[in-house]
């Protein structure tokens, strides 16, 4: 074990007896057990000192024992009413897990039947062969793409895109970087446009939901898909003046042929359906989770995906964001959430003040520590400040919501800051300074940008 | 100490094997080369790099040698567990019919590369054997993308392996 890794599991291990041993006051012996959780679980998903998805389990399963009514601790005499435990073990099976769980079945069988691909060649056509439009036409496939499917995912198949495309441009030409920075700066941005794009915003509007504020599909999309279209122009615009096209003309090679198998088709349709059903939800109420279950009902009854297909799937990612919900609740039932947040005084913030500050800690954190770890530390704290009265109710809870979700995905300064960063730099194509530079400016405009949305256009439609 | 994946050449012509080593240098920073000349040699070598929890990725081979010839060393790697994953390459002007088909049948034997051999077709075989290495037995294969086919790592991770969403 490396010293980071046991560094982190002796903090953890301090953090998790601290507040067993130390009485704070205010706080329930319920709010105590949470906080053993909490601070394990931050040092735990800080340090990477076991992998992510295991310190999410492991929050799951010491609330079942420490904090729900079939645990071992009596809590009968204090004012907590014990959880059953069904309440912990549930997140795993929480509307927006199913929710992505369509979403990684339909990426999936995507993958599968290569119909991102054709996406790919289909969507780049009109994009002619000016470096700059090719660019162009690069980020907006990747977002549209990192938008239903993972960041990852889309990364790396865009990568096989452009690795031709950098291999006929002069080993001279600055906008070889550009080219390369693009997919990675593109798949970040587009995963803040729909629910599904990225697992912080699971984890966001879970904690939403537990406060009863429902978050349609539509609705998401229509407060964060103007800023990542706006984003998406930002960033090509920095990339081409960071690195600027030597040469007027590229040629793309848009080979392929979309299959036409019947499971193929199967795919298309399904798709297709799934996604126009998704983005409509505001005009027919079909809750989008219900509507996920569609895609992996059809896909797999009809043998398109199968049993070797389901066992592919990104499990741990929704077992990460599953710890991620589970640990909002014990610290909202708890009050533990409040407690926290009731120790420093917010008076004295304006409200701006409070949305920015809140941005920035998580773009900051985000650009270290995993997107969806940012966010499950972060909004429990950001909705209790909002139920506690300090800023204003639904709207203030939804706007801080966005605040968390969207500037974790902003970070994209380092290498580590998300797996497209990661995946671009691996291909030797740039280097780490590139990726500072242009991800420092282009994390910046983000963070202003979501601070001008929650001014001028958030609080009009939430 | 970290774990590393080799390449071992193994020719008794120090000339020879000076040039193969020479051609494939530019992968020795995340594959070093360890070289022998003569079976026995490279029987040590591979014992003291696995002892010290190192991987073969790699063996490019001679046949003629001192003492045992290259097809049986590759035939004793292929027995062992160790090394029977190690992709394994003859690179010879000299090795019969016969014992080229004992290579393939009894030691797997992923390409034979006749002397004289051109760079690029050597760099290329390397390039293709390692990253089927990598992608079968690294969990991560991220770090090794710049040096080997990087398109083919690039795949293979939109197809859910290596690094996912988080």
């Amino acid at each position: 074990m490396s010293k980071t890794k046991w560094t982190g599991l002796i903090l953890g291990l301090i953090g998790f007896i601290f507040p067993l041993i130390v009485s704070f006051p205010g706080l329930s012996l319920a709010g105590h057990m949470a906080m053993s959780i909490f601070l394990m679980a931050a040092v735990f998903w800080m340090f990477e000192t076991i992998p992510i998805y295991s310190t999410s389990i492991l929050v799951i399963f010491f609330q079942v024992i420490l904090l729900s009514a079939e645990g071992f601790i009596d809590y009968s005499s204090t004012m907590y009413e014990p959880l059953p435990y069904t309440q912990f073990i549930s997140t795993l099976a929480d509307p927006i897990i199913i929710l992505f769980l369509g979403g990684f079945v339909l990426a999936d069988a995507s993958v599968k039947y290569d119909f991102d691909k054709s996406m790919t060649r289909l969507l780049l056509q009109p994009f002619g062969s000016q470096p700059k439009f090719i660019i162009l036409g690069l980020m907006l496939v990747t977002a549209v793409l990192s938008a239903f499917m993972s960041n990852t995912a889309t990364t790396a198949m865009m990568i096989t895109v452009i690795i031709p495309i950098i291999a006929r441009m002069e080993p001279g030409d600055p906008a070889r970087i550009a080219v390369a920075l693009c997919i990675p700066f593109a798949a970040n941005i587009g995963g803040i446009a729909t629910p599904i794009g990225t697992p912080p915003n699971a984890v966001v509007i879970a904690a939403l939901n537990l406060q009863g504020v429902e978050v349609a599909f539509s609705s998401w999309m229509l407060y964060a898909t103007p800023i990542a279209i706006i984003m998406l122009i930002v960033a090509w615009f920095v990339l081409l003046k960071l690195h600027p096209p030597a040469v007027e003309i590229l040629t793309l090679n848009l080979d392929g042929k979309l299959k036409k198998s019947r499971n193929a088709i199967i795919l298309y349709i399904t798709f297709g359906l799934t996604v126009l059903l998704w983005v409509t939800e505001g005009v027919h109420g079909i809750r989008s989770s219900i509507v996920a279950l569609m895609p992996v009902a059809i896909l797999t009854l009809s043998s398109a995906f199968d049993k070797q297909d389901i066992r592919k799937l990104p499990w741990e990612v929704l077992w990460l964001i599953a710890g991620g919900i589970a640990l909002g609740i014990s610290m909202k039932e708890t009050g533990l959430a409040e407690w926290m947040v009731s120790s420093i005084s917010w008076d004295q913030f304006g409200y701006l003040m409070l949305l920015a500050l809140f941005g920035i800690v998580s773009l900051v954190m985000s650009n270290f520590l995993s997107n969806t770890v940012t966010a499950s530390l972060l909004i429990p704290l950001a909705i209790s400040l909002a139920t506690s009265g300090i800023v204003d109710g639904v709207a203030g809870m939804m706007m801080l919501g966005l605040v968390v979700a969207l500037s974790a995905s902003f970070a994209m300064v380092l290498p580590i800051s998300t797996p497209p960063n990661a995946i671009a730099i691996s291909t030797g194509m740039l280097q780490t300074k590139h990726m500072i530079i242009s991800g420092s400016i282009i994390g910046l405009i983000g963070l202003a940008l979501v601070l001008i949305f929650s001014v001028i256009y958030w609080p009009f439609i939430v | 100490m970290e774990q590393k994946i080799y390449i071992l050449v193994v020719e008794d012509e120090p000339d020879v094997l000076d040039s193969i080593v020479r051609d494939i240098l530019s992968f020795e920073e995340f594959f070093p080369i360890e070289m022998a000349d003569a079976a026995e040699e490279a029987r040590d070598l591979i014992q003291e790099l696995l002892d010290n929890d190192h991987q073969i990725g790699l063996i490019l081979c001679d046949h003629v040698l001192p003492g045992d010839n290259g097809v049986e060393l590759l035939v004793e790697m292929q027995k062992n567990e160790a090394t029977s994953q190690t992709r394994k390459v003859l690179i010879t002007g000299q090795a019969g019919l016969q014992e080229t088909v004992r290579a393939v049948n009894e030691a797997d034997l992923k390409h034979y590369i006749s002397k004289p051999w051109q760079k690029e077709e050597l760099v290329g075989i390397v390039r293709e054997l390692l990253t089927d290495y990598v992608l079968h037995h690294v969990k991560n294969p991220l770090p090794y993308m710049q040096v080997l086919n990087s398109e083919r790592i690039a795949e293979f991770i939109r197809k859910g392996g290596g690094p996912s969403d988080q």
